[in-house]
């Protein structure tokens, strides 16, 4: 075992380095840089930019040195000091903005994770036992809608009915006095009172889809022989069904959970923009479109570490349920 | 030197309203949030803090009341453009509420040399940062250092390589800009949203990031984690309007408010709190402002921020929401939401600003949108009235890009000459441009070659355009001309400009109301006159490597615009303006749609003082002009 996860943390170092690579190069592949955005919105609000002072950035900035120069400083800087390089558009160290809003991703969706979790297994062990029941078609359904509907149209819907019926604007994580305090329980409670509605949205979708494949893994296992077996020897049908077919039909489930992280951020960008949350998913998508190549590059290589570290823990958690995993290797 | 004092550009008026309004004593009042500090002998005594002559403000409506929060909101971080407008507007000199004359502010008065290259300013006697410390000629002196240290990247006219500017200080309270060539329009500069820059860097403040004031600023900047002093600089002490500023609430200003909450990448709100130093009184006395507090929603969802205005979440704001889209909305919700909607009247000739590339890289489509019959035949083929309707709801009215009705500059032949939709009118001009129609109806060029025209927009930053565009493809398409509307990014949509490879961009039809400040589409004016841009560059001598040389009405407008820039006169400035106009309405470079409807703000209806109607404009930053520190909440 210990073998095992040695091999796949060294085969970690060198996909964190190849996803650097890549993200910085596809950061520079759009025409321009950070200063055409720049000089194109102070365009567009009636302002005008000197050249000369474009010229003084542009030379201050590196831009215009070749691509493996930049960005060896860049990952260099990670390497020896941490030091992710500065935010154009923030002119402050990408490190100063990106901790608190990832943070806030990460326990955000790390909730609604948890909610659709709770929610889906039992519904999905329901629909599978009791299959063509009303019950079955009842949570399918809404599983079918919770899927088929748009999250920024979910997430527009709830804030404009919040504003009908309770005469509330819903967005933010947190109410203004809040909002730079330590966490407290009047803060947790403050947390949840505004974070209903993104979890909300973001679990609908993947409740869904859970509902789905454990539904269909179920019914798979619940069929053979070994749960005949079971049943006869006089086993409760509770254990009968929790203790081997559930477990097996996790299988995929857990084996998907490192890629849980990284798409909840990027299918969360659009909620976290309608919703106004402080997340990492707005911020990237403004770094980009501003071309702030560092803070870009930070967020994406982030996301790409918290891949493969959850790859990692799906890998064990997936030896541990289920020990044909453990034992194939040999 | 001749030494008359220039009050603006009507003085006398502005100086005489300004001595009746004088009169009561100065200093009575502050806001009661100040007093506890004042008692306490932290803060000194209200007379101690004002200048000796304070500005003094007439409200637009009634002497107001003391206190309350404005709340609005930002939209994303980078959005600098909102505080700048209510904010960010106290340089050494401001328009009226007319946009008609400049008058003084930072500056109590000034005189213009006659050969318009000495600008002697003198300011309020005892003006003070809003730390206490005193605001004084040095710091301008210090700004302008600043400014002109060539590894420094901060631009405006300090910074001009074609007419450099020097600063002579004469004692505590006057200076002098000296430039080397004439320079005419510094007044419109100045009062525009870039006057804040000289007075921008407080030197008791900004010094210490500075290597000309503290030598070991480049070990310093170091020491707190920059790789130069310029970052360092850049971070802690911003110039002008630059978002970061307001990162940074340590840094002494002049406005009517300072940063409490900063504006940091991962804000969700921007606070200001009180200048207890601010310099302006109401005509009673009472130290302005009036409002107590701001507080800025940092949003990314437009959507929150609409919702917010429908709740009376927001006391003010027209910026991000009130889109014509929008208006319906706000229109019904007025009375729930305990708000009413204002007129602004922008400065915008133009919704959409069709231009067709001069310098195109292919001489036969150069040749062919130089031609005017091209561009007349064009005009005559759109159906401006059904644009209007459409996708304007009926508001405007077909116009070319020319200035505005409510302008000085306005010559209604300019702005409705080829307006008519008349295709037969546009096939004429089509043949007298050397096109060829095709037996289906199509033009080709006199070769046989098929013409097929690229127009590049961006639909993220207007969504009309595409509306707009749609439109113009389906009309030009009945007159036997085939267009393709190329939607892409605004990165893409810059680079492409010095390339010349373009057949067409559009943008807003800038310079309505601010023709002399942005007049890229009467002239080959500035990058943004990118029906022209190898032009421009040839006048600037900026990217010689892809100058071309002008037509000689082009070249006629630029020696006209250098002789303007140098005179110090007033009306012979209006002159060469018109002159410039004139040659423009001749050539036609730019062809317009239609005149942008009235547009709007929305206040909450306890908020006092705000004009009914109001000129908008990103260089006469709305609502600043109209003094949001004398807006004053009533009671309910």
């Amino acid at each position: 075992m210990l073998r095992f996860i040695f091999k796949r943390l060294i085969a970690m170092v060198l996909t964190i380095w190849a996803v650097s690579i890549v993200a910085f190069a596809i950061i520079q592949l759009p025409p321009g840089d950070y200063l055409t955005t720049y000089m194109a919105s102070l365009a567009a609000n009636g302002d005008r930019v000197d050249p000369a002072q474009i010229e003084a950035l542009r030379q201050r900035y590196g831009f215009g040195e070749p691509f493996l120069v930049q960005y060896w400083k860049w990952f260099s800087g990670i390497l020896t000091r941490g030091d992710f390089g500065q935010s154009f558009e923030w002119k402050a160290p990408v490190t100063s903005l990106i901790w608190g809003r990832l943070g806030n991703s990460i326990l955000l969706e790390g909730v609604a994770v948890m909610v659709m979790w709770l929610v889906a297994l039992p519904i999905g062990i329901y629909a599978a036992v009791r299959k063509y029941s009303f019950g079955d078609y009842l949570t399918t359904i809404g599983g079918f809608i919770g899927l088929a509907i748009p999250n920024f149209l979910f997430a527009l819907i709830l804030m404009y009915l919040s504003y009908v019926w309770f005469g509330t604007t819903i967005g933010g994580l947190f109410s203004p006095q809040f909002e730079q305090a330590h966490w407290s329980l009047p803060r947790i409670w403050d947390f949840l009172t505004h974070a209903w509605a993104p979890i909300l949205v973001l679990s609908t979708a993947g409740t869904a889809e859970l509902i789905r494949i454990l539904r269909a893994n179920l019914l798979d296992e619940l069929k053979k022989p070994y749960v005949t077996t079971a049943r006869a020897k006089g086993l409760s049908e509770f254990r009968t069904i929790m203790k081997y077919p559930v477990r097996v039909a996790l299988n995929p489930l857990v084996s998907t959970i490192g890629w849980l992280l990284p798409a909840l951020v990027s299918s969360s960008v659009i909620v976290s923009v309608v919703l106004n949350l402080p997340t990492a998913g707005p911020l990237l998508l403004r770094s980009l479109t501003s071309q702030d190549m560092f803070l870009a590059g930070a967020i994406i290589m982030l996301l790409g570490i918290l891949t493969v570290i959850g790859t990692l823990v799906s890998d064990l958690l997936l030896a541990w349920i289920d020990p044909r995993i453990r034992y194939g290797s040999k | 030197m001749r030494k008359d004092f220039v009050f603006g550009l009507g003085g006398a008026v502005a100086l005489a309203a300004m001595m009746a309004a004088a009169v009561p004593a100065l200093g009575q009042q502050q806001s009661p949030v100040l007093d506890a500090a004042v008692e306490s002998g932290e803060l000194p005594a209200l007379a101690d803090r004002l200048p000796s002559d304070p500005l003094v403000i007439t409200p637009v409506e009634s002497v107001g009341t003391y206190g309350g929060t404005w709340r609005s909101a930002l939209r994303g971080g980078g959005d600098n453009a909102w505080i700048s407008r209510t904010v960010g507007y106290d340089g050494l000199v401001r328009y009226d509420r007319e946009w008609k004359e400049i008058i003084p502010n930072l500056a109590a008065s000034w005189e213009i040399s006659e050969d318009a290259k000495t600008y002697t300013f003198k300011l309020r006697d005892g003006l003070k940062w809003s730390d206490g410390e005193p605001f004084t000629s040095a710091d301008v002196a210090f700004a302008m250092e600043v400014f002109q240290t060539p590894s420094y990247a901060a631009g405006s006219f300090m910074k001009n390589p074609n007419n450099k500017v020097s600063i002579e200080i004469v004692d505590d309270t006057t200076f002098k800009y000296v430039f080397e060539k004439p320079n005419g329009i510094l007044l419109d500069e100045l009062a525009s949203v870039n006057g804040i820059n000289p007075v921008s860097l407080p030197e008791h403040y900004c010094g210490q990031f500075f290597p000309g004031t503290n030598e070991a600023a480049s070990e310093e900047a170091k020491a707190a984690g920059f790789e130069t002093w310029e970052l360092w600089m850049e971070d802690r002490c911003a110039w002008g309007n630059e978002t970061i500023r307001y990162a940074n609430p340590e840094i002494p200003t002049l406005m009517a408010w300072m940063v409490e909450e900063p504006l940091t990448g991962s804000a969700t709100r921007l606070t200001f709190v009180r200048n207890p130093y601010y310099w302006k009184v109401d005509t009673e006395g009472n130290q302005l402002p009036y409002i107590d507090k701001l507080d800025m929603r940092v949003s990314d969802s437009v959507e929150e921020i609409t919702l917010m205005a429908l709740n009376g979440e927001i006391d003010y704001q027209d910026r991000h929401i009130a889109t014509t889209i929008n208006q319906p909305l706000f229109f019904d919700g007025q009375e729930a939401g305990g708000y009413h909607l204002g007129a602004n009247v922008s400065a915008h000739s133009n919704n959409m600003a069709l231009q067709f590339n001069f310098n195109h890289v292919d001489p036969k489509r150069a040749e062919l949108f130089q031609n005017k019959d091209f561009r007349i035949g064009i005009s005559h083929a759109l159906d401006r009235q059904e644009i209007v309707d459409v996708v304007f709801t009926g508001e405007g009215e077909p116009y070319q890009v020319a200035p505005r009705p409510e302008s000085v500059y306005y010559d209604e032949e300019y702005a409705k000459q080829y307006t008519e939709f008349d295709p037969e009118l546009a096939a004429q001009h089509f043949t007298a441009a050397g096109l060829v129609q095709g037996g289906d109806g199509m033009w080709t060029f006199a070769d046989g070659t098929p013409l097929v025209l690229t127009i590049d927009i961006i639909a993220a930053l207007r969504p009309e355009w595409v509306d707009i565009m749609e439109l113009v493809q389906l009309q030009l398409a009945g007159a036997g001309i085939k267009i393709e509307i190329n939607n892409i990014d605004r990165t893409l949509y810059y680079d492409k400009r010095p390339a010349g490879e373009y057949d067409a961009q559009v943008w807003t039809g800038d310079g309505g109301l601010d023709v002399v400040q942005e007049p890229r589409y009467y002239m080959a004016f500035s990058d943004e006159s990118v029906w022209a841009f190898r032009w421009v560059q040839w006048w600037q001598g900026t990217n010689p490597e892809i100058a071309e040389e002008p037509a000689d009405w082009a070249k006629q407008q630029m020696d006209l615009y250098d002789q303007l820039r140098a005179e110090g006169d007033a009306t012979k400035r209006e002159a060469l303006m018109k002159q410039i106009l004139v040659i423009g309405k001749e050539n036609f470079p730019v062809i317009g749609i239609n005149l942008p409807g009235p547009g709007y703000y929305i206040a909450r209806n306890n908020l006092k003082n705000v004009p009914a109607d109001m000129l908008f404009a990103y260089l006469f930053p709305t609502p600043a002009p109209y003094d949001p520190f004398q807006w004053y909440f009533a009671a309910e």
